[in-house]
């Protein structure tokens, strides 16, 4: 055990802190928000697309997808050192976390060139087309069809939830091709064009508002998708699913750390300034925050150490999710509550805005503690998690 | 940064936790809790393996290991409810020496607790105070809630010393006057001491300024030692009640499979999993001697005391009308973990202690 990383880490990580000093963009460039988690406007594509050029987008991928062969502890400090400045990389972070990494893993070289590629580079966005009105817990029992005709997939049904559908130039989907095939195996996983014909998204306001639209309802009517826009092999869609949702967990506990440490640190400032900083209940949950972040840290380090000796930590990301968004629900609520009238405050102000700051950073604590759901919902609930936990750590039966 | 245990680390894990599932089982708890001798015999074990000088130097006849393998061997210590002095020997009484004593005191009061000597520590600083007393000091006043001071060899009492500042003054147990006060955990030694004028020599009286300091980085160790066997009890309660849940058959299948007792099941697990890595965090801190060290050792007793909490609770609680009993094991564990929390600042007090840490540098 360490407390400190070896040289050769911290060596990547100032070249890489170095990088960004001069890079980060000109806050006075900085002019039109992100509208959506597939919007990413000219300025901030220009941003993606320099550290796409640099290595420094997706560090772990090969130069030629925007990244420079790191290990996974340089990942580790990369997704790290860009949180701490409160930076992204990218204003598409599912097509960048999720749907590159399934085409890159997956896919065919042409779909990688054709696809992934414009993703990385923020030329192109996309969406993932996952959750069904009726698919959600249970996944696997999705029932957006598609039917092969001829050289193309004919494509009926709904998804919802798909964020930044309505911004994306595609959705990767997942479909049932066999619906006689038991439930985990008559899935495949197509990239449709939201340009296609009979293609409907329809965005919907969230509980943040009604002006938060990036949810949508995406219908498909007779929707055909070519053939060559399979990912994977027929019927696997459900291999890159898991293989696609894996890339969102392996790093996805840091987000929640990212997003706690950003309330502390918010917190505490604001405490301070409205004299509630002596409180004995307040001192009282902040501390017990305080101690969440810094133990989901160290449980993520754990992981981390596991994954790059190779073992298997799938269920222990399962702990880390489930315990790093109720640490982020936790704080957020104890910070809204513990504001008195300030806290029905909702303009969008935390704090003012930094350069690449992500939308939630400088919301509302109404804002902030109302996403937190988005953390204990998505991405397999907590009591997902729990069965998980129970059923493949503890041993205790189905 | 590397938050692994070493091979060698998970071999002690290992070895230490052979040795307490052998020799300190329920049994010998239980013929602890009733007066018998089996205390006694378990030190004598923990002797012969060496287990008291773990974290002693090597120069002064220990093994020079840290406080990392001090907490793997702790935890376990906690599983088994550990009737001894092991607790308040290895992480009060050797850290308050080795951080306070000159050299030649140090050796010959450190090699006394390789040879299977035992010791504790009175934090009394508010309300014992030292005075020169001719050749010697003189202290007065008491110290409540002692761990073993009825049956230690040395006690080693923290006072304020009346020309200012704080002294270690090491005295041997059979000079002292201990009272042990009716604890639930029957199986703990707590204690009040009372120290009316009782004399201490000056060789083994240490003042000076670094003896402040000295007091305050043992007691991070005390702290984090005492919160990592709080983990370990939470640690068998839960195993118990997997066991249990996955026996116990209800409405025609085993309770376990009830997503209620699942979930229950599984907060006490996360519980376990956040304590564990503080205290092995407090420890890491501890060895490599990092500015963090009282803040990481408030965040692991802190921890441990929402762990026990959640494990006593869903413990008894999971276990039915069996978790009420006597006759189950379960109490034992359950009377350990609560009774940690109670003892060296609760889990409350170290939660304000971060808080406080956490708001002061913003202020």
């Amino acid at each position: 055990m360490k407390l400190t990383f070896d040289e050769a880490t911290e060596q990547f990580r100032r070249e890489l802190s170095d990088w960004l000093d001069d890079n980060v963009p000109d806050p006075a460039t900085i002019t039109e928000p992100s509208r959506s988690t597939a919007h990413i406007p000219a300025w901030a594509q220009e941003w993606q697309c320099k550290l796409f050029d640099a290595g420094w987008l997706v560090p772990g991928n090969p130069p030629e997808y925007g990244g420079r062969h790191a290990s996974i502890i340089e990942q580790f400090v990369h997704h790290e050192e860009m949180g701490r400045r409160r930076i992204t990389p990218s204003f598409n972070p599912q097509g960048l976390t999720i749907i590159c990494p399934s085409i890159l893993g997956f896919g065919t070289e042409e779909q990688k060139r054709r696809w992934a590629l414009p993703i990385l580079r923020g030329e192109m966005t996309a969406a993932l087309g996952m959750s069904e009105p009726d698919a959600g817990s249970d996944l696997a029992g999705l029932r957006t069809r598609a039917v092969l005709d001829g050289d193309a997939f004919v494509i009926n049904g709904q998804k919802v939830w798909t964020s930044g559908a309505h911004d994306a130039d595609v959705i990767l989907a997942f479909v049932r091709t066999d619906p006689d095939a038991p439930k985990h195996k008559g899935i495949s996983c197509v990239l449709v064009p939201t340009d296609s014909a009979g293609l409907t998204r329809r965005p919907f306001g969230s509980i943040v508002g009604p002006e938060d639209r990036d949810f949508n309802e995406v219908f498909f009517d007779d929707v055909r998708v070519p053939v060559e826009n399979l990912v994977g092999p027929l019927h696997e869609g459900w291999r890159v699913a898991n293989g696609s949702l894996g890339h969102e967990r392996a790093m996805l506990w840091l987000g929640f750390a990212e997003h706690l440490d950003d309330v502390l640190d918010r917190g505490a400032a604001a405490l301070v300034e409205q004299g509630r900083s002596g409180d004995p209940l307040v001192l009282d949950w902040f501390g017990n925050s305080v101690i969440d972040a810094t133990a989901l840290r160290l449980l993520g380090f754990r992981t981390l150490a596991k994954t790059r000796k190779g073992t298997d930590a799938t269920e222990l990301q399962s702990i880390l999710k489930l315990f790093g968004s109720e640490a982020e629900q936790a704080a957020a609520l104890h910070m809204l509550e513990a504001l008195g009238p300030y806290g029905l405050d909702h303009t969008r102000a935390t704090s003012s805005p930094r350069p690449l700051d992500i939308k939630l950073f400088t919301a509302s604590w109404w804002e902030r503690y109302v996403h937190s759901f988005a953390g204990t919902i998505a991405g397999g609930t907590s009591q997902i998690q729990r069965n998980i936990i129970a059923e493949r750590i503890l041993g205790l039966p189905r | 940064l590397d938050f692994e245990l070493t091979d060698d680390q998970l071999e002690l894990q290992r070895v230490v936790h052979d040795v307490v599932a052998r020799e300190c089982t329920p049994a010998t708890v239980r013929s602890a809790l009733d007066g018998g001798d089996d205390a006694d015999r378990l030190w004598k074990t923990f002797v012969e393996l060496d287990r008291p000088s773990l974290t002693v130097s090597e120069a002064d006849g220990g093994m020079g290991l840290g406080a990392v393998e001090l907490v793997i061997t702790l935890e376990e210590l906690g599983w088994a409810a550990d009737p001894t002095a092991f607790l308040a020997t290895t992480s009060q009484y050797v850290p308050v020496v080795r951080a306070c004593a000159p050299a030649e005191a140090r050796r010959s009061l450190l090699q006394a607790v390789c040879a299977g000597s035992t010791g504790t520590v009175a934090f009394a600083a508010d309300t014992v105070t030292a005075r020169h007393a001719g050749d010697a000091w003189a202290l007065d006043g008491n110290a409540r809630f002692v761990l073993d001071a009825d049956r230690a060899d040395e006690v080693a009492v923290v006072a304020t010393v009346d020309d200012g500042g704080v002294g270690v003054f090491v005295v041997p147990g059979a000079e002292l006057t201990a009272t042990r006060v009716p604890a639930f955990d029957g199986s703990l030694h707590v204690t009040h001491v009372d120290l009316a004028g009782l004399a201490v020599p000056t060789e083994r009286a240490f003042t000076g300024p670094h003896v402040e300091a000295g007091v305050a980085r043992a007691r991070d160790e005390a702290v984090t030692g005492l919160a990592t066997t709080m983990v370990g009890a939470s640690q068998h309660i839960l195993e118990l009640v997997l066991d249990h849940v996955k026996q116990r058959h209800q409405f025609g299948v085993p309770i376990g499979s009830f997503q209620a007792v699942k979930h229950m099941a599984v907060d006490v697990f996360v519980a376990i999993q956040r304590a564990r890595a503080l205290c092995q965090f407090a420890a890491l801190t501890i060895a490599e001697d990092d500015p963090r060290r009282t803040t990481a050792a408030s965040m692991a007793k802190a921890a441990a005391g929402d762990c026990q909490r959640i494990a006593a609770r869903h413990g008894i609680q999971l276990f039915g009308g069996l978790g009420f009993t006597w006759e189950n094991d379960l109490q034992l564990y359950v009377r350990r973990a609560k009774a940690g929390e109670l003892l060296l600042g609760t889990s409350a007090e170290h939660r304000a202690q971060v808080g406080r840490a956490a708001l002061e540098v913003t202020r």
